[in-house]
């Protein structure tokens, strides 16, 4: 196990390094620079390339760009706000978008179990049946189809709830982007825990529990749905991650100020620095959040742990 | 627990041994499943595929979406006289009317529109005394035809999804397949670097390629075949791990096959089940990823549109005239969906032992 997590952290390590490499050469490759100005003459080019450092040999550059990086340094937005340290913009942005995506994935994880295990109780009925049409049409139709849906019906001929963020109806604001991002999580849980909890409750350990008595709640929650929710969990972390980057669409869609649409804007203003930036982020979260949950399958479930030893 | 405690009060009081009654035990009333006292004709396995496959409904139907939504985006564009670049500005934003329909009260041009006094119905058709004009779809903000747009949208998405599919599945297998054959340090260094590869977030990838490269058709297939071969590689070399060291494989080398034919012509044909239900499984996230794309700007470049940038579109103007974003996100979802249940059938009729879901 030692000698799997060890692994497991260095190749995290290496992973981040290639990012960072591919990011750097892809910002020598993007179009233009943001000194395009016609305005400016060959010397004060000079002069902002001395500024930001772009004179220096390319190897000097790329270490530069490592460093500042993980200090978490990503430098200055050039068009959206002019001169704007860019952590600085990130930091009021990312607590919003964790909010939303926190709200989502635990509406999508609720539902979803319960639909899953309404299912798997109610196997080869009429229930079984709608929820996995329920679940076929979450998991297949993309999250800004409802996010627009949600926005037209409750939020503009309704009137119900506000179509645009609002920042002092936070919470009512969250209510429709947090509920059009929970629908893949909702579908994707649902069918898991059917799943699942169909192979665990035709296992004979089930069927020793039923036959020395246990009965109905205890025999579903204690026995049947703790071990099918081992690799539930193992499923949902990454759709945590899927939440993060499929929910750019949807910020844009009701105006949230949070990260997907602050890289919406950049991608459009081509503010390179910004996509750059948020990228690295994105991936380091993603590559921490694979790394913690390869590492916890292999403790929460020795099954795992031994197969992925070989 | 009883047993243990009649022993040990023997010497005592000898209590009755119980006596099992009747309620005790009921009946598991499993006689369809013990009853598979069938006979089957021999047949051949996809013979059997194509049956199970047509038993599924929702796999049928999944099909037949696919096909009509493919036949309108063949024939769809070219049913009426416009075309899908053709603008004209007098006639911007018309309602949906149709010929025979408009005769129901339903597609007949009315428009409702909310205004600051309230709602009103407008008809933008009987306003300019244009009685001979039908956009079956309605107009958009530049007077072009939403019904042909919309179709060689789908035409434009299809294209864009099927590409981006099969190639992966070409790079996917390919990889995974050498990968599992040849083991060993090859492997070792093939997994490290998908492992790598992994790690980077799918829409990273393809955001950046495309603000480097130059929009446009080609560079999405690009951005997208980067995306979905490190699934399609892992299914390859699982497979490949389970059946390279069965006997026909053997026999096939005893004749001095090569590597490669090997590979390609002995062990590939029969992995090509699981290898179709992925490619299946990753054009709905080809789809998704184009009209992701569409929608932060990335996309297909004017005047051509596709599904995503259709959606974009129709997104500034959907609370005034919320029929122009309607065709196409209803097309998107549809094909979505029934590709996804086109490949949970096909799953389901190429390995019967699967559980169900």
């Amino acid at each position: 196990m030692k000698k799997y997590t060890l692994k497991r952290i260095l190749t995290s390590l290496f992973t981040l390094l290639a990012i960072l490499l591919v990011l750097f050469i892809l910002m020598q490759l993007m179009p233009g620079s943001p000194f395009n100005d016609e305005k400016l003459n060959n010397d004060q080019r000079m002069a902002l390339y001395a500024k930001y450092g772009l004179d220096q040999p390319i190897v000097v550059q790329f270490f530069n760009y490592v460093k500042n990086m993980l200090k978490g340094d990503f430098g200055v937005s050039y068009n959206i706000s002019k001169n704007t340290p860019i952590s600085q913009l990130i930091q009021t942005r990312l607590p919003v978008s964790i909010r939303i995506g926190g709200l989502a994935v635990s509406i999508g994880a609720v539902l979803g179990l319960l639909l899953g295990l309404v299912a798997a109780l109610e196997h080869d009925t009429i229930w079984d049946s709608l929820a996995t049409v329920i679940s076929v049409i979450g998991v297949s139709v993309p999250s800004y189809v409802f996010a627009l849906t949600l926005s037209y019906t409750l939020g503009f001929r309704m009137g119900w709830f506000p179509m645009l963020y609002k920042e002092k109806q936070a919470f009512a604001s969250s209510a429709l982007p947090s509920i059009a991002l929970s629908m893949f999580t909702m579908a994707s849980i649902a069918r898991f825990t059917r799943s699942e909890m169909l192979e665990v409750l035709g296992s004979d350990y089930m069927l020793l529990a039923e036959s020395k008595g246990i009965s109905g709640a205890a025999l579903i929650f204690r026995h049947a749905l703790r071990n099918a929710l081992i690799p539930i969990i193992t499923v949902l972390a990454p759709l945590i991650v899927d939440l993060m980057t499929g929910s750019l669409v949807v910020e844009k869609i009701f105006s949230i100020p949070g990260v997907g649409s602050l890289l919406v804007t950049a991608i459009q203003s081509n503010d390179y620095n910004v996509v750059i930036a948020l990228s690295f982020i994105y991936s380091a979260m993603y590559i921490a959040i694979m790394l913690v949950v390869d590492i916890l399958y292999g403790i929460i479930d020795p099954r795992i742990r031994l197969t992925k030893e070989d | 627990m009883k047993t243990g405690k009649a022993s040990g009060a023997a010497a005592g009081v000898l209590q009755p041994a119980y006596i099992p009654q009747d309620g005790d035990f009921r009946l598991k009333e499993d006689a369809d499943k013990i009853a598979i006292d069938t006979n089957f004709a021999a047949q051949s396995f996809w013979k059997d595929v194509l049956v199970r496959y047509f038993k599924k409904i929702s796999a049928v139907i999944g099909l037949v979406l696919i096909l009509l939504i493919s036949a309108m985006a063949v024939v769809g564009p070219g049913m009426n006289a416009y075309t899908y670049s053709e603008q004209n500005l007098s006639q911007k934003n018309f309602a949906p009317r149709v010929r025979v329909l408009e005769g129901l009260g339903i597609f007949d041009g009315d428009e409702t529109i909310k205004t600051t006094t309230g709602t009103k119905v407008a008809n933008l058709y009987k306003d300019k005394e244009l009685d001979d004009l039908y956009y079956w779809f309605g107009s958009d903000n530049f007077g072009r035809d939403i019904w042909t747009r919309t179709w060689s949208g789908a035409r434009v998405s299809l294209i864009i999804a099927v590409a981006a599919a099969v190639i992966d599945m070409v790079i996917g297998m390919s990889y995974g397949l050498i990968s599992g054959y040849f083991g060993g340090k090859v492997d070792m260094l093939m997994q490290r670097f998908l492992e790598v590869a992994n790690g980077i977030p799918r829409l990273v990838i393809v955001t950046l390629l495309l603000l480097v490269l130059q929009p446009g058709m080609l560079t999405i297939i690009f951005a997208l075949m980067l995306t979905e071969w490190v699934g399609m590689s892992r299914i390859a070399r699982a497979e490949m791990l389970k059946l390279k060291e069965q006997e026909f494989v053997l026999a096939s080398r005893t004749l001095g096959a090569g590597s490669f034919f090997i590979i390609f012509r002995e062990i590939l044909p029969n992995i090509i089940g699981p290898i179709i239900t992925q490619v299946m499984f990753s054009i709905p996230t080809a789809i998704f990823t184009e009209a992701f794309l569409s929608f932060v700007g990335l996309g297909i470049p004017v005047p051509q549109c596709s599904l995503g940038s259709l959606i974009s579109e129709g997104f500034n103007s959907f609370t005034t005239h919320p029929y122009q974003i309607v065709p196409p996100i209803v097309v998107m979802a549809l094909l979505m969906l029934s590709f996804n249940m086109v490949a949970d059938g096909l799953r389901e009729a190429l390995d019967p032992k699967l559980k169900e879901m």
